[in-house]
């Protein structure tokens, strides 16, 4: 495997048996400009010719700063309550196709910004998933559809890095879970079946209700160090074309698997953007559903 | 995906007509609901909890013993469906029209659509279903916002009316430009129209806006006629709920379209302090210049509300003086404030923190 994994000097390495690993591409959390069409195109290119920004500049900060910001408020927050706490976030910044010039831009970016990540993985496309494996890794996020879509194929875990308006919210981390892969059943697939949706989207549905599993539980574990009020983490459930009973199922479900759900929405086929906007999501894990193709033009 | 024409047609039909082997007592699929509109068809009416649930014990226990004690509370008595509320019986005339309308149009999606609107957190959600189940409500669409306002999504839904128990969220409501109220419950309520929505609107300060209130309260009763009578052919400016009466004329006109004007499944009340001598023939007039009507017009020259509503029997009845609303409920009508206007100014605010 040909990975290049970089520590963070500035910032104390988690134990990854206890922390909660998470994986968040390059491109979500810097501006990576030129590198970015290298990554989309696979080919060497000329740096932009107007750019003044010199090699050892840091990076623009990128839409996953609120992200960052606020997952660093939940660790603060979980150590202020118990130092020796080892149910911590642990970002892992990873990257395919940038640059080796690239790379330690993207270290000192990391540092420039002081931002709690802990371990720069540096692979190429096809290590991509083995490399999130010996990483420990419990969920990956990007701002990019078609990378989430492409790690939740090759059977990983996998969340869209929601785009905040304004600043973003970078005191509370909001997680948000879909109420119609967690309140699948066979009597919901029928409805989604009338609602036209595929066999094979149904098939993705209920194994990913299963796959959600282990990141929902961890999550829950991490939401009760703290009180119903004033948490750092904040859940929330949404449900989009699956009744109302999708909906209370997923809720009790989650909460035998021990998380407490803070807010929930039940749509009912209403557009989801405008309730999204509202929400304002850090994470939404909802298996890729939200930018499925072919899935039903919601009404 | 096709739309069932029929939009109705019950799960046990639709697999017979696909050949599903499954003999149809196997079928547990509750297909039988229609489809929800979308929210920018359709009349969307957001309520609380607390105002289409009886929760006033639970919310003693909020206000008295704290948030978790509260929530485990509602998680224990999770099976125990909630009693009506003060909009309940409003809730289900609408979902009578509901029915009616979809009889007459059924691919329409202009429709009443319910949605639950609450700041409680999402613990409440198993329970608030299981009521909305043991009622047989045709609420699909939820939000709990977990402590957050509710302002932002109530605007998300393209909201028409919100009806809410906590003053303070329905006063931001006016201020963002959405219909609101707050809603009172009489000890005893009145029986109403299961098939007939019947709805009562004050004039002043809640179907027009509240320029001659002014007058009356700065210059007195004499004034204010005198001004009435001068500016009889001036249509006043609009209030908060001139848009909800305007959508309740739409689907009015429905019905007419089918020969149903006399019996129509939705009825309006205007019921005005002003008299019909002399103010009344402004407000008429406003009307007829926006084009909309109500089916009953009462000028009471100042007499008390209480009695005429009695009378009505509609499933609301909106008004912006306190002094009217407790007027209505203490006779048994149903009625919701609307914190609007100069009427306000006297008046004390109490922040009170709810779960509603």
């Amino acid at each position: 495997m040909n990975a290049n994994i970089v520590l963070n000097p500035g910032v104390k390495q988690k134990d990854p048996s206890r922390a909660l690993v998470i994986a968040v591409s390059s491109h979500a959390m810097f501006e990576l400009g030129g590198e970015l069409k290298l990554h989309l195109q696979k080919v060497k290119q000329e740096p932009e010719p107007k750019s003044t920004v010199k090699d050892n500049e840091p990076f623009r900060e990128g839409i996953a700063f609120p992200f960052i910001k606020a997952v660093q408020q939940v660790n603060k927050k979980l150590l202020e309550k118990n130092a020796n706490e080892m149910l911590l976030f642990d970002v892992i910044l990873f990257s395919n196709d940038v640059s080796p010039a690239s790379q330690s831009r993207v270290v000192n970016s990391a540092l420039h910004y002081d931002l709690e990540i802990g371990r720069f993985c540096f692979c190429s496309d096809k290590d991509f998933a083995a490399s999130l494996q010996s990483n420990h890794v419990k969920l990956f996020l990007s701002t990019d559809t078609d990378e989430v879509g492409k790690a939740l194929k090759e059977g990983f875990p996998a969340a869209l890095l929601y785009q905040q308006r304004g600043q973003g919210t970078t005191d509370t981390l909001r997680v948000l879970f879909s109420g119609d892969v967690l309140g699948f059943s066979d009597d919901m697939a029928h409805f989604l079946r009338e609602q036209g949706f595929s066999e094979p989207q149904l098939q993705s549905i209920s194994t990913a209700k299963g796959a959600m599993k282990e990141f929902a539980t961890v999550i829950g574990e991490m939401r009760r160090r703290f009180g119903r009020e004033g948490s750092p983490l904040c859940t929330c459930l949404v449900t989009v074309w699956t009744p109302r009973d999708a909906c209370a199922g997923a809720l009790k479900m989650l909460r035998g698997w021990g998380l407490e759900v803070d807010e929930a929405f039940c749509l009912a086929g209403a557009p989801q953007s405008p309730i999204l906007a509202q929400i304002q999501p850090h994470i939404l894990y909802d298996h890729g559903l939200h930018n499925a193709r072919n899935v039903p033009a919601q009404c | 995906m096709s739309l069932n024409p029929a939009g109705t047609a019950t799960a046990q039909q639709k697999s017979a007509v696909n050949g599903d082997g499954k003999p149809s007592s196997q079928n547990l699929t509750p297909t039988k609901k229609p489809r929800t509109p979308k929210p920018q068809n359709a009349i969307t009416i957001a309520v609380s909890s607390r105002a289409l649930f009886h929760m006033e014990a639970e919310q003693r226990i909020y206000e008295q013993k704290g948030v978790e004690e509260y929530l485990r509370y509602q998680v224990e008595h999770e099976t125990v469906p909630f009693g009506p509320g003060p909009a309940f019986a409003f809730v289900k005339a609408l979902e009578a029209v509901n029915a009616q309308l979809r009889e007459l149009y059924p691919n329409s999606e202009e429709l009443f659509d319910v949605v639950l609107v609450t700041n409680n957190h999402a613990d409440t959600g198993v329970r608030l279903i299981n009521t909305v189940n043991h009622h047989n409500l045709f609420i699909e669409r939820f939000c709990l916002t977990g402590g957050n306002s509710p302002i932002g999504y109530l605007k998300a839904y393209h909201t028409n009316l919100y009806l809410s128990a906590d003053p303070e969220k329905v006063q931001e409501a006016l201020e963002e430009g959405i219909a609101a109220a707050t809603m009172f419950c009489p000890e005893k309520v009145r029986d109403v129209s299961e098939t007939q929505l019947r709805v009562a609107f004050d004039g002043d300060a809640v179907l027009f806006s509240d320029e001659s209130e002014q007058i009356y309260k700065e210059h007195g009763l004499d004034k204010f006629f005198e001004h009435e009578k001068a500016y009889e052919n001036k249509p006043l400016d609009h209030g908060p709920l001139k848009g909800f009466l305007e959508a309740l004329g739409k689907l009015q006109k429905k019905f007419y379209a089918r020969g149903q004007r006399l019996d129509c499944p939705i009825r309006t009340y205007l019921v005005t302090a002003r008299s019909a001598a002399s103010s009344g023939a402004r407000a008429l007039k406003t009307l007829r210049s926006w084009g909309l009507e109500t089916d009953e017009a009462l000028f009471l020259a100042g007499a008390p509300k209480g009695p005429i509503l009695e009378k009505i029997r509609p499933h609301i009845f909106f008004d912006d003086q306190m002094f009217h609303v407790e007027g209505a409920t203490e006779m048994g009508t149903v009625a919701a404030h609307v914190p609007y206007g100069v009427a306000q100014k006297h008046r004390q605010r109490q922040p009170v923190d709810k779960k509603d």
